[in-house]
């Protein structure tokens, strides 16, 4: 699905990705982790055309990405899910999910959009509970829901999904978690960017582990939720 | 005198003022001196302001305001309390600084266009005040015969004489302003200017040094009104009216906000400018307003600061291509 | 030296920081790490006065700082730097560090505008000083350069001069070395124990783990506004709060 191969990312004079590599499978969720500042938010960047890349490739279904503008690379079928959310909290969480779709809904398909949301809602049935509530005013977990739906509404091919527990209290994450798994259960991809390794290792398929802008370790989830590297690259013994 | 020489400033300040006191000798007396009378006393207030907003960052509508007390309380105590004018002009500018202490301590802990508002208003109260007061005041008559300045029995009644009063002293007023903004002190004020919170972090006492750059500042347009007073020897309440509060911000647009020398530059441009605008008298505040809006739009810093970026970019430019040209 | 006592913050309805303790012993560096959102900076914000704690008490050096003001603090001997650089970026490199001289200097408005000896002789001291601090930190030949044309690491170092000419006695560094190049980290370390070798106590957040866990003797950890643990890097390397605090819980999820 995504095929990410060596690339090179600079912000002015100091390299923060380092020769990185990585695949995603269709169907399959693979975690990312790596302690703050491991250079995971910028392979998400660099991934989407946010960040020029100096040299490497990437590809989408054996499309090459690389150089797109950021749009484009979205209307081609991979879907966000931003740290902090970034919701558009002045609006309903309709309006929320209506934008989600706003590609399709402009290209004519209003009847798929709107069964779209119904599936959203009974994923998310909170959701269905405050669709007329502005995005603004939901619960940290109910944001990140919506936030979720609301990529999900652009019916992508491959989900990116950024820090998705930051700030939530352990039982919600849990809740959210739970959710991307279900998620996969249904077809959809993932890759997952994670400070809380163990948890996405938990519902992933595959890890890779980073540490200052390079992969240092990558397996099936279950080798990596044991091994002792990762404790190490996070608290620096 | 060492660091004298070595301040461009300084420099030019050693340079220019002996040109100004010497301008009379060279072209003799005539109408001329008048114009440069208030060149001289504008300049006062607009160097006193343009320590405060270019500096200090703490844009006030209210120097018209202090020019008006500073010239009314000069006035007041000549006539009604038979003070000389001296003894007079020196007790104004100790009632301006305990106004300004008690208007600062109340509006500077405003910001921005809050705290323009506030002093805006504090202008038109005196204004108001001024008007109304007539048993003070003299209303809207004014106040008349107001005597000349007389130092041992000299007295400064003419363009010609008064112009060696009011030029060394607004020159000493630039000279002591360009001191100040080159010294610990200028440096807190451009801090604060800049962030308020961080210049807190490195003990400013941040709310203190601010009211002490409003009495400053607030009194530099007092002297310059209570020597008005004596100069024209009669005031009314046009004498500090909000339009002279425009003017003078529209002459620190012109000579760029964070530049002494700019305000003077801008006085005497401007007031040059005032005397050939005669022509469209009664539009000449709708072109000086035209004027304000486009100059803060192209240019925030100021039209001759604006102008001497500008400039710079060009000679930038032209290097640029002769260096690329060179290497092709 | 510094003392925080059961201290807590409250943003609205937001507990950021719940019955902090904490201590700094004069003469250590002491590491403060966390997950993000822990509330580090905002402990950092308590000690230096910009804005009060909701509850407890915050001592330094004997003295209560609880209700103080930043600029009172500050004259008491803590300095600090930012996770972003803040400068003053209109000023220039020199006037900068010369900025940090300001509490420790005295001439006031007629001094300085009327140039008395006293304010020349010191204005002189101020600009020495401050070129000594500047040299320290190679920063000499940019001196005369507006702060924001630095680049970032050079910032870095230019804040962390700027702090040291109060010439502190603590010193809080919050993320010296994000943004820094490997080299620049490893220039960043020697740095600092120089600074801790002219008796500056220091006290840091860093997220660079191998940085501060090499740096520090004691290293206290914040997860969701409480301390959950303290001590040597090797015991917090391996204390399980900690370990679940950065890698999540062990518990599954079914």
């Amino acid at each position: 699905m995504i095929e990410v191969t060596n690339i090179d990312v600079f912000y002015g004079n100091i390299q923060v990705l380092k020769g990185v590599s990585l695949h995603v499978t269709r169907g399959e969720i693979v975690a990312l982790i790596g302690a703050n500042g491991a250079g995971k938010s910028t392979l998400m960047k660099a991934t989407i055309g946010l960040l020029p890349k100096k040299s490497g490739n990437i590809c989408l279904e054996g499309y090459p990405i690389t150089a797109l503008p950021c749009p484009e690379i979205i209307r081609l079928g991979i879907a966000v899910v931003p740290e902090g959310r970034r919701l558009f909290a002045p609006l309903s969480v309709l309006d929320n999910l209506n934008l989600g779709a706003y590609l399709r809904l402009t290209n004519g398909f209003k009847k798929e959009v709107q069964e779209d949301l119904q599936t959203m809602f009974q994923i998310f049935p909170r959701l269905r509970e405050r669709s007329h509530q502005l995005a603004g005013t939901l619960s940290g977990g109910e944001q990140q829901m919506l936030a979720i739906a609301r990529a999900l509404m652009e019916r992508p091919k491959v989900l990116l999904m950024d820090e998705p527990s930051i700030g939530l209290a352990p039982l919600i994450v849990k809740e959210i978690f739970e959710i991307i798994r279900r998620l996969k259960d249904e077809g959809n991809t993932f890759l997952l960017i994670e400070q809380n390794a163990r948890m996405a290792l938990r519902v992933s398929d595959r890890g890779y582990l980073m540490e200052l802008g390079r992969i240092i370790l990558n397996g099936s989830a279950e080798s990596l939720f044991k091994e002792e590297t990762v404790r190490k690259s996070y608290l620096g013994a | 005198m060492e660091s004298l020489l070595k301040d461009k400033n300084k420099l030019a300040w050693l340079l220019i003022t002996p040109g100004v006191l010497l301008l009379p000798f060279v072209f003799g007396k005539g109408f001329y001196l008048n114009t440069m009378n208030f060149i001289s006393l504008h300049a006062m207030v607009a160097v006193g302001l343009c320590l405060l907003v270019g500096y200090g960052g703490q844009l006030s509508i209210s120097h018209s305001a202090f020019f008006a007390i500073g010239a009314y309380a000069s006035a007041i105590f000549c006539l009604r309390y038979h003070l000389p004018p001296l003894i007079s002009i020196l007790l104004s500018q100790g009632l301006s600084a305990l106004l300004a202490w008690g208007i600062g301590w109340v509006v500077l802990r405003l910001k921005g266009h809050y705290l323009a508002i506030a002093t805006l208003s504090f202008t038109i109260i005196v204004e108001v005040l001024v008007k109304e007061m007539a048993w003070l005041t003299g209303g809207l008559q004014g106040l008349s015969s107001i005597p000349s300045i007389s130092i041992g029995g000299f007295m400064i009644d003419s363009d010609y004489r008064f112009y060696f009063v009011v030029w060394p002293l607004t020159m000493l007023l630039l000279l002591f302003s360009l001191n100040l903004v080159d010294s610990r002190m200028g440096r807190i004020f451009r801090a604060i200017k800049e962030n308020e919170d961080i210049a807190r972090q490195f003990g400013a006492d941040v709310k203190v040094y601010k009211i002490k750059l409003f009495i400053v500042s607030s009194v530099y347009a007092s002297i310059a009104g209570s020597l008005y007073a004596h100069f024209v020897t009669f005031i009314s309440p046009v004498t500090g009216s909000i339009m002279f509060a425009i003017d003078i911000i529209m002459v620190l647009a012109f000579g760029g906000f964070t530049l002494l020398w700019g305000a003077m530059i801008g006085v005497a441009s401007l007031t040059f400018l005032n005397e050939y605008l005669t022509i469209f008298a009664d539009f000449k505040r709708a072109i000086y307003g035209l004027a304000l809006v486009i100059i803060i739009l192209l240019f925030p810093n100021g039209l001759l600061l604006g102008l001497r970026d500008f400039g710079n970019r060009i000679f930038l430019f032209i290097a640029e291509g002769r260096k690329k040209h060179a290497s092709a | 030296m510094l003392q925080l006592n059961g201290v807590s913050k409250d943003f609205g309805g937001l507990r950021a920081l719940s019955d902090v303790t904490l201590n700094v012993r004069e003469g250590q560096i002491k590491g403060l790490i966390g997950p993000n959102g822990a509330g580090k900076t905002t402990l950092f914000n308590l000690i230096t006065g910009v804005f009060p704690p909701s509850g407890g008490s915050i001592t330094f050096l004997g003295e209560e700082t609880t209700h103080q003001n930043p600029e009172k603090i500050s004259r008491l001997g803590i300095s600090r730097t930012f996770q972003q650089p803040h400068l003053f970026k209109s000023l220039t490199v020199w006037e900068n560090v010369m900025m940090g001289r300001h509490y420790r200097t005295r001439a006031e408005f007629f001094a300085c505008g009327l140039r008395l000896p006293k304010a020349t002789r010191e204005e002189k001291d101020i600009r020495k000083q401050s070129l000594e601090y500047l040299n320290l930190f190679g920063l000499t030949d940019k001196k005369d350069r507006v702060a924001s044309k630095l680049p970032l690491g050079e910032q870095r170092y230019l804040e962390v001069a700027r702090a040291l000419a109060t010439e502190p006695k603590l010193l809080l560094l919050d993320e010296p070395t994000s943004g820094l190049n490997d080299h620049e980290t490893e220039q960043f370390r020697d740095l600092l124990l120089k600074i801790k070798g002219v008796g500056v106590t220091l006290l840091v957040i860093e997220h660079h783990m191998r940085f501060i866990m090499g740096l520090c003797e004691e290293i206290a950890v914040l997860n969701f506004g409480a301390k959950i643990a303290e001590g040597s890097p090797q015991e917090i390397q391996v204390s399980p709060e900690v370990i679940t605090a950065y890698l999540g819980t062990e518990e599954s999820i079914d």
